[in-house]
């Protein structure tokens, strides 16, 4: 497994825990708090780390992380964390994925978009995945690789619908 | 080399910060959560018993049951559920051999021998087939309320496929025989031992 196979793999939360709007939003939520802390936890230490150790700090933190929060919500919010399972503890790969960002000017404003993108994303996921499967009972919707399927579906329509600024038929050329 | 070591050792006592945090938290939420997930599982537990049909905490006082191996099933524990101090319905915790594993029911019946509710606490049935035992959506477990052994004849408790009184749910005949015959087994065991499970010496 390499550092490429980190975002397809950060999706696992999000697909698995957005059955309905409550957790989809709970799920985004935590996965933006978890990247947020990892990364104000990593920015001080980036100085004083090589490249090796820098991911190994940054794998021990995630974890650590990933625990806590798994912990906090069975704490405080138990039926939440029972609708959620295991899919908290997952957490940890988005926060390994967003410290492959390489350093440069922009680092944190994409990070921000990135997650608000995500968050965006969960919530439309929810969102028709709650309907196609309450409203319309359309049991697919309510399962793991059903929301496979509407995520493609929904970024399909969102590059559809996408402004963009080349022409379609430059896309892909350089 | 300086540089190398500097790293190590930050990386060591970032690495021991984490665990020790980590501990310290789990130690700190422990009791919490096992409070929580005593409640959680409690509410799970007694959202069989219509509300208001109860005054006590059933879960507090376990009966100690007696022959709990079963025809087709076994009971894993029974409780009292009481209003204004006389038992109105008998809990009973049965697990079951479905198709994909084991299925744990809590099944309710009252005074009369007649089933008030059932609810599926754990199951591990194929998704999309077997699991449509938990689907919200679908009110197949309803159909056995208000069922008693009396006014549905022994060789009745069968899905349709079987000669029997009730309907299956689509493409999961193991797992809808597995429950009925769960259920059956349950009301007869009330009607074996109903005066030990009310708490009543026989006359």
């Amino acid at each position: 497994m390499n550092r490429f196979w980190l975002l397809p793999i950060s999706l696992v939360p999000l697909l698995g825990a957005s059955a309905t709007i409550i957790q989809a939003l709970a799920i985004s939520l935590c996965t933006a708090l978890l990247v947020g802390l990892h990364q104000a936890l990593m920015a001080p230490l980036r100085r004083h780390l090589e490249h090796s150790p820098r991911l190994w700090a940054s794998t021990v933190l995630a974890a650590a992380l990933a625990t806590c929060l798994h912990l906090g919500l069975q704490t405080w919010t138990m039926p939440l964390a029972k609708q959620l399972g295991l899919y908290p503890l997952l957490l940890a790969l988005p926060c390994l994925a967003s410290e492959q960002l390489p350093a440069q000017p922009g680092r944190y404003r994409l990070l921000g978009l990135g997650l608000l993108g995500l968050l965006a994303a969960g919530l439309a996921l929810g969102i028709c995945r709650q309907l196609l499967a309450d409203g319309l009972g359309l049991h697919l919707a309510a399962l793991a690789p059903g929301a496979l399927i509407l995520l493609g579906l929904l970024l399909g329509l969102y590059n559809h619908l996408r402004p963009s600024n080349t022409a379609s038929r430059r896309q892909g050329t350089r | 080399m300086t540089a190398r070591w500097r790293s190590a050792t930050v990386l060591l006592l970032v690495a021991g910060l984490a665990i020790v945090a980590t501990l310290a938290w789990q130690r700190f939420t422990a009791g919490p959560i096992a409070e929580a997930s005593r409640q959680w599982q409690e509410q799970q537990w007694l959202k069989v018993l219509p509300p208001g049909s109860y005054d006590n905490r059933p879960l507090q006082t376990p009966l100690a049951l007696k022959d709990a191996k079963l025809s087709h099933s076994h009971l894993l524990a029974g409780y009292r559920a009481s209003l204004a101090g006389i038992t109105s319905a008998v809990l009973l915790h049965s697990s079951v051999q479905g198709y994909g594993g084991a299925i744990e029911l809590v099944i309710a019946i009252d005074r009369q021998g007649r089933l008030v509710g059932v609810r599926v606490l754990e199951q591990q049935e194929s998704p999309g087939l077997g699991d449509q035992l938990v689907d919200p959506a679908r009110h197949w477990l309803d159909q056995f309320i208000g069922r008693t052994l009396r006014d549905t004849p022994e060789q009745a408790w069968a899905i349709k496929r079987d000669q029997g009184a009730f309907d299956q749910l689509a493409g999961a005949t193991v797992t809808s025989r597995a429950v009925i015959e769960a259920i059956q087994d349950a009301l007869r065991y009330f009607d074996q031992h109903r005066p030990a499970l009310l708490g009543e010496t026989p006359p």
